[in-house]
Order: structure tokens, then sequence, then C-alpha cells
């Protein structure tokens, strides 16, 4: 009988690898990075991955790659680099994954290219701003999003160009927020702006003490910047509201990094976010193409609010993995990088294509034509795509460079 | 300066009073049941949103959703205490303390995980208690953060009075001085713990829905709160009530003074929490059992 018991069992187990096994042959397996917990941006990390799961569906309805079905491995990374070493090993090891796609935090994400270069698998960074990704110029790292040179060469010359002469800005002391400050500070120190850096803790949620310091000094800073990609952003807002500092005629106030573009902004600010302007990574709603549009209606729909230039970012991701394993008629990780260096896509944010530049050297698979623009809400609860366009000039729907309340 | 750091201190004492409120439940459980809550934070989180629910979907008005919340987490305290912490009342379990830890803990992990499934990963804000704002100089403090520090000033009176005025909070405190001398005098202390962690979660319950209106609800808003707990109750004393409202008094204002003064202004926000730990450590050093704590007290 235990013998009987016995062979039944390594029969049993046999069929379930040999089933196993079938079945991955099945599909085609990309790996998928974020935060989806604590203590990442998990707002950010979710929204990323019902954009990718939009993009999934609709390339598997269309009868997927390769003849094959695709199959997204999702990891949560958490927001520290430990785990998204863990998971990059897992994704590449375990898994057997032919691509990798998303993050959300530098941070991590420089962990991450780590594994992927080791393993030689191809990594296509979702909303990652810190030059050094790319700048590292491993081959199998490229980004869909703005790296942080980018983004505030452009932030600091709105900065320039609307006449502030005193500027405090609030950054969190992460790769991405060290980054950018030193592109924005270079560019106001050259033009002899004066600009103060403040250091925030990400958990921190009264920042009163600081407001009333920045309000306390003489002259008093004309432009509060926050460059945090966290929901702290929030509590500043409504603090620095209630506190009659910003946003002022006096002084304006910005927040760069992604909170600001989520519906959740007027929950928690209540109408504090009037005059509040931010980057937003998407393209201008007039310039949609039929892809943007259709993404756009499909995810308003699905999710109940609209896609946020993240969300953007996620799907045109996934979209160029698939097209770029199309293109490259394998899952052979250098077929696919030779594919994704010679891409031309048409997605929600334009037309996409990696340089292969190396000077500078965060060029190097860098999308070069990401969109990048100032926002500045008008009205209580507007959306991104409705409030007015502050910068580049040329996209500007506002005739000011920079609104400001009459008191 | 002068009337630049009264602001501060001001704005400090507000805010300091509403993580008194949840440093007081966490010293209650730990003088009674002797159990080091890690969960407390998640408590307070559930408290938020308690309350941020009981308005959205009851039509509760926001004051009366923080009595609900408070009620609803007495009610989880009580459970929970009854499900999980009475195998440390047997001879089941052999490492009573590390059991604690690791419940608790679980406790922790488990609920603030759960929060981001079940209320989703999104901020959210409760509605004012009151729109608008007291003006102190160039301070505004919200009527808001007002309520909130009034409301939690009343209910530490009110746990302070229970504690020394009813038979069970004297019965509580009898418990939390010494164990076996208790049970001499013949009280089961086994029978008052659910008590105890009930009230201990209505307080952090109720911090939470105090300050939903004036911070953001996060699956996460616990995390700190949790820690400044922490230091409030040692710095304070164990057990001690009274301690944990100046403590928690102290914190709030040696922070807002810190972030004030230190000379350098640019990471002045980022230490906020390093001046009350460097409070804690003087402390620790002075006075170890900490302002109103007991010599006597250890875990029993």
């Amino acid at each position: 009988m235990n013998r009987l018991k016995g062979i039944f069992l390594l029969a049993s187990s046999a069929v379930l690898i040999a089933g196993a096994a079938l079945a991955a042959d099945d599909t085609v397996k990309i790996g998928w990075v974020g935060p989806l917990s604590p203590p990442g941006g998990y707002s950010a990390g979710k929204e990323m991955k019902w954009a990718t799961q939009l993009a999934v569906e609709e390339e598997n309805k269309a009868g997927g790659i390769l003849g094959k079905q695709i199959e997204v491995v999702y990891e949560d990374t958490k927001g520290t680099p430990d785990q998204g070493t863990a998971a990059m090993e897992k994704l590449v090891n375990s898994d057997k994954v032919a691509a990798v796609v998303g993050e959300f935090h530098s941070s991590v994400a420089l962990a991450e290219i780590a594994v992927a270069h080791k393993y030689g698998i191809p990594w296509i960074g979702t909303d990652v701003w810190a030059d050094s990704i790319t700048a590292k110029q491993y081959p199998e790292v490229f980004r869909v999003s703005p790296a942080n040179s980018l983004i505030y060469s452009i932030v600091g010359n709105w900065v320039v160009e609307s006449g502030f002469k005193n500027v405090a800005i609030m950054q969190e002391a992460t790769d991405y927020g060290v980054g950018a400050v030193a592109v924005l500070k270079g560019i106001l120190d050259q033009k002899g702006i004066k600009s103060n850096v403040i250091t925030v803790q990400m958990s921190q949620q009264d920042f009163t003490p600081e407001l009333l310091r920045l309000m306390n000094v003489n002259p008093r800073p004309d432009l509060l910047m926050m460059i945090i990609a966290g929901e702290a952003v929030y509590p500043i807002i409504k603090q620095a509201c209630e506190q009659g500092f910003a946003p002022s005629k006096d002084t304006a106030i910005y927040s760069g990094g992604g909170p600001s573009l989520e519906k959740e902004l007027w929950e928690t600010t209540g109408d504090c976010a009037k005059y509040l302007i931010s980057e937003d990574v998407a393209l201008p709603t007039a310039q949609w193409n039929d892809v943007a549009k259709s993404f756009s209606a499909n995810f308003q729909k699905q999710f109940d609010r609209p896609p946020t230039g993240t969300a953007m970012e996620s799907y045109d991701d996934m979209k160029i993995v698939a097209q770029a394993i199309r293109d490259a008629g394998s899952t052979d990780p250098k077929a696919i990088i030779q594919a994704l260096e010679k891409i031309k896509y048409k997605g929600t944010r334009g037309d996409y294509g990696f340089s292969t530049e190396s000077s500078p050297a965060w060029a190097f698979h860098q999308f070069m034509k990401a969109p990048i623009m100032l926002i500045q809400y008008d009205q209580v609860k507007q959306s991104p795509d409705q409030a007015p366009i502050l910068y580049p000039r040329d996209w500007a729907t506002s005739k000011d460079i920079v609104m400001k309340p009459e008191k | 300066m002068a009337s630049y750091l009264l602001l501060q201190a001001a704005n400090g004492v507000v805010v300091g009073l509403i993580y008194a409120l949840a440093a007081a439940g966490l010293t209650l459980i730990f003088s009674v049941l002797k159990v080091v809550n890690f969960g407390h934070g998640t408590l307070y989180m559930l408290g938020g949103y308690a309350a941020f629910y009981a308005i959205r979907l009851l039509g509760l008005p926001p004051a009366l959703a923080v009595v609900a919340a408070m009620i609803a987490l007495f009610l989880f305290g009580i459970a929970f205490e009854r499900l999980f912490l009475t195998p440390l009342y047997t001879d089941k379990v052999e490492r009573k303390d590390e059991y604690a830890i690791i419940v608790t803990f679980g406790l922790f992990m488990l609920l603030e995980n759960a929060a981001i499934v079940v209320f989703g990963p999104f901020n959210r804000s409760a509605p004012s208690f009151v729109r608008g704002a007291v003006h102190l100089g160039v301070l505004a403090i919200t009527y808001d953060r007002l309520i909130a520090a009034g409301a939690a000033i009343v209910l530490l009176v009110l746990l302070s009075l229970f504690m020394t005025r009813t038979m069970i909070g004297r019965v509580l405190d009898a418990v939390s001085q010494s164990r076996e001398a208790a049970a001499i005098v013949g009280i089961d202390a086994r029978r008052y713990y659910a008590v105890a962690f009930g009230i201990g979660a209505a307080l952090a319950g109720g911090a939470g829905a105090l300050i939903g209106p004036i911070f953001t609800l996060t699956p996460t808003m616990g995390d700190l709160p949790s820690v400044k707990a922490f230091i409030i109750i040692v710095l304070g004393g164990m057990g001690s009530v009274p301690g944990s409202i100046i403590g928690g008094v102290l914190i709030g204002v040696v922070e807002a003074i810190g972030v004030a003064i230190y000379p350098d202004a640019d990471r002045a926000l980022a230490y906020s929490s390093a001046f009350s730990a460097l409070l804690l450590v003087f402390m620790l050093l002075v006075r170890p059992t900490g302002l109103f704590g007991r010599r006597h007290m250890r875990m029993e």
C-alpha cells in the first residue's frame, strides 16, 4: 500500500511539473516592478500597475506576441532598494522573464538595473527620473520618463523667466530629489537667484514649524517648491495655505513629482491647491493622438479616474516592450535590446525612440522627446488636462507665465 | 525672536497633545498587560479611517464620528485581546515577552497592508470640524487643531478621572502597580486585561480620528505617531497618564523649537524627530524611569 502511494505521488508530481513547464512555454513572461506597499509610493505604483494591466489586456486581445499571450509577473518593490534587488533576482532567475518594466523610485531603480546588467536582461524604467539611471550607460537599461536634467532644466528656466528672486526648495533626500535639486540649483545659482534647500522626512505630516520659519525670514521666499514624489506634498500644500504663506500674491507654490496630478489632491487640500503649479509628463490635451484619447477613455472607464502622465508612461512602457519583442522575433534578451535601440513607437506621449548618444551621459537609451510641461490650476477640483499650461511658452494656454491670487 | 519661538511652541503644544492621547493608550496597555503593543500605530490609523467612513457612509457629523471611531476601536481592542493575547496568561506560551512582540508586530503588518487593500492606497482627508483659524501673530492655528487639542485634553482628563475615581479604573491602576499585590487583595487581573486593551485602542483610535481633518489619512499614517508614542511613554514614565500628557507636550514643543533654532536651517526639518529622541536619551540618563514613572515597574 505504501509503495502504491509513493508511485502515485511520484506520478502526480511528474504530471504537475510537466504541466507547469508546458504552461510556461505558452506565454511570454514580462516582469513588472514597482511600489505596491509601504514604505514605497504605493498610490503611484497602483496606478502604474492598472495602466500596465490595460496594455496587456489590449495586447492579449489582439493575439499577444509571437503567437503567445503575455503574462506579467508583478513584483512589489516596496520603495526599498533591497526589495528591488530581490524582485529582479526572482524575475530573472525564477520566473525567467524576457524583460522588465516599471519602477517609480530612482533609488530602487538603481539597485534593479545592477541586476539587469548582471544578467543582460532588458529593463525599461517607467517613472524614474534620476540622471544616474541611464548615465551608467548599461546596454540593458532604457527609460521612457524624462531624466532630472530634462525636467528641471525646463523648470529652472521657467523660474528664471517668471522673475522669481528668492526660492525655498523642499526636497526629499533620495536619488530623485537630490539629483533634481542639483540641476535646478545649478540654473538658479547661474542666474543669481537666491535659493534655500530644506530636506524633509517623507513620513512627516506637520510642516508648520518649517513653514513658520520660512515666513519669519527676511525677505520671505517668493516661490515655495516641493521636489517630493510622495504624498508629503498634500499636508505641505494645506498647511502653507492655512498659514497664509502660499499660494498668495507674494509667494507662489510649485509641486514636482506626481501627487499634485492625482484627484486626491483636491480631497486632501480642499481649495488650497488652486494656483498650485506642477509639471506634467503628458502631452497637452490639444496634442493628444488617437492612442492617448483611447487610453484615457478606457482608463477613466475602468478605474473611475483620469490617467496621470505616470499612468501614460506605464501604458506606453509595456506596449513598447511588446513591440520590441515582436520586432526582435524572439525573447532573446540581446535581440530585444537591439530592437529597443531601433524602435519607433507611437504612444500616448508621442513618438518614442531611444537615443544612443553618450553625451551627456544620461542621454544614453533615454527617450529624449519626453514631453514636459508646467501647468497651474486656476479652478478648484480641476483635472491636470484642463489646467492652463504655463510653460514651455510655445505650448502655453495661459497668457501669464505664472498666475497669482489677489491676496 | 521671543514671539517667534512662542508661536512655534504654541503649535508644538497643540500637536503634542494629540500625540499624548495616542501615547496614553499605549501606556495603559503596557502598564496593565505588560505588553508593548507594536500595533498601536495601526490602531491610530484605523481610528482615522473609522471616523472618515462614519462620516461618509453613515452621514455622522465629524464630532460624533470621533466618538463612533472610539467605540469601534474599543470593541476591536477587546476582540483582539481575547483572540490573540489570552495565551499570555496561560502556561501554553513559554516565552511570553517574545510572543507578545510577535503578535502585536504581526497585527501591525497585517492591518497596515490590509488597509491598503480595503481602504485603497490613495490619500484621504476627513471633513473639518469647523473651518477657519485663529491668528496669533503670524501663526494661524486652525479651529480643527484647537478642537483636536481641546478634545485630547478632555479625553485625557476623563481618563485620569476614570483611573482614580471609578472602581474599574482603580482596579486597572492596582494591576498596573503590581499584579501579585492585586491578586492578594482578590483582584483577578485577567478579567480586566480586555478592558485595558480596549480603552488603549479607543484612545489611539480617538487620536487618529481627531487628526483626520488636520493631516491626511493613509494606511501608513500611524508609523511616525507610533514611534512618538513610544518616546512619550518612556519620557513621561511608563504607566503614567499625567506623564504621557507632559511627555506629549514636551515632544511637540521640543520638535517645534528645534526646527526653529537649529543652526543649519536646511536640515532642521529633517532632524525634527531627532530632537525628541535626544530629549529621550537625556531623560534616560538623568531619570531612567521617566518624569512620573514608578521605580518598581518591571515586566512581570
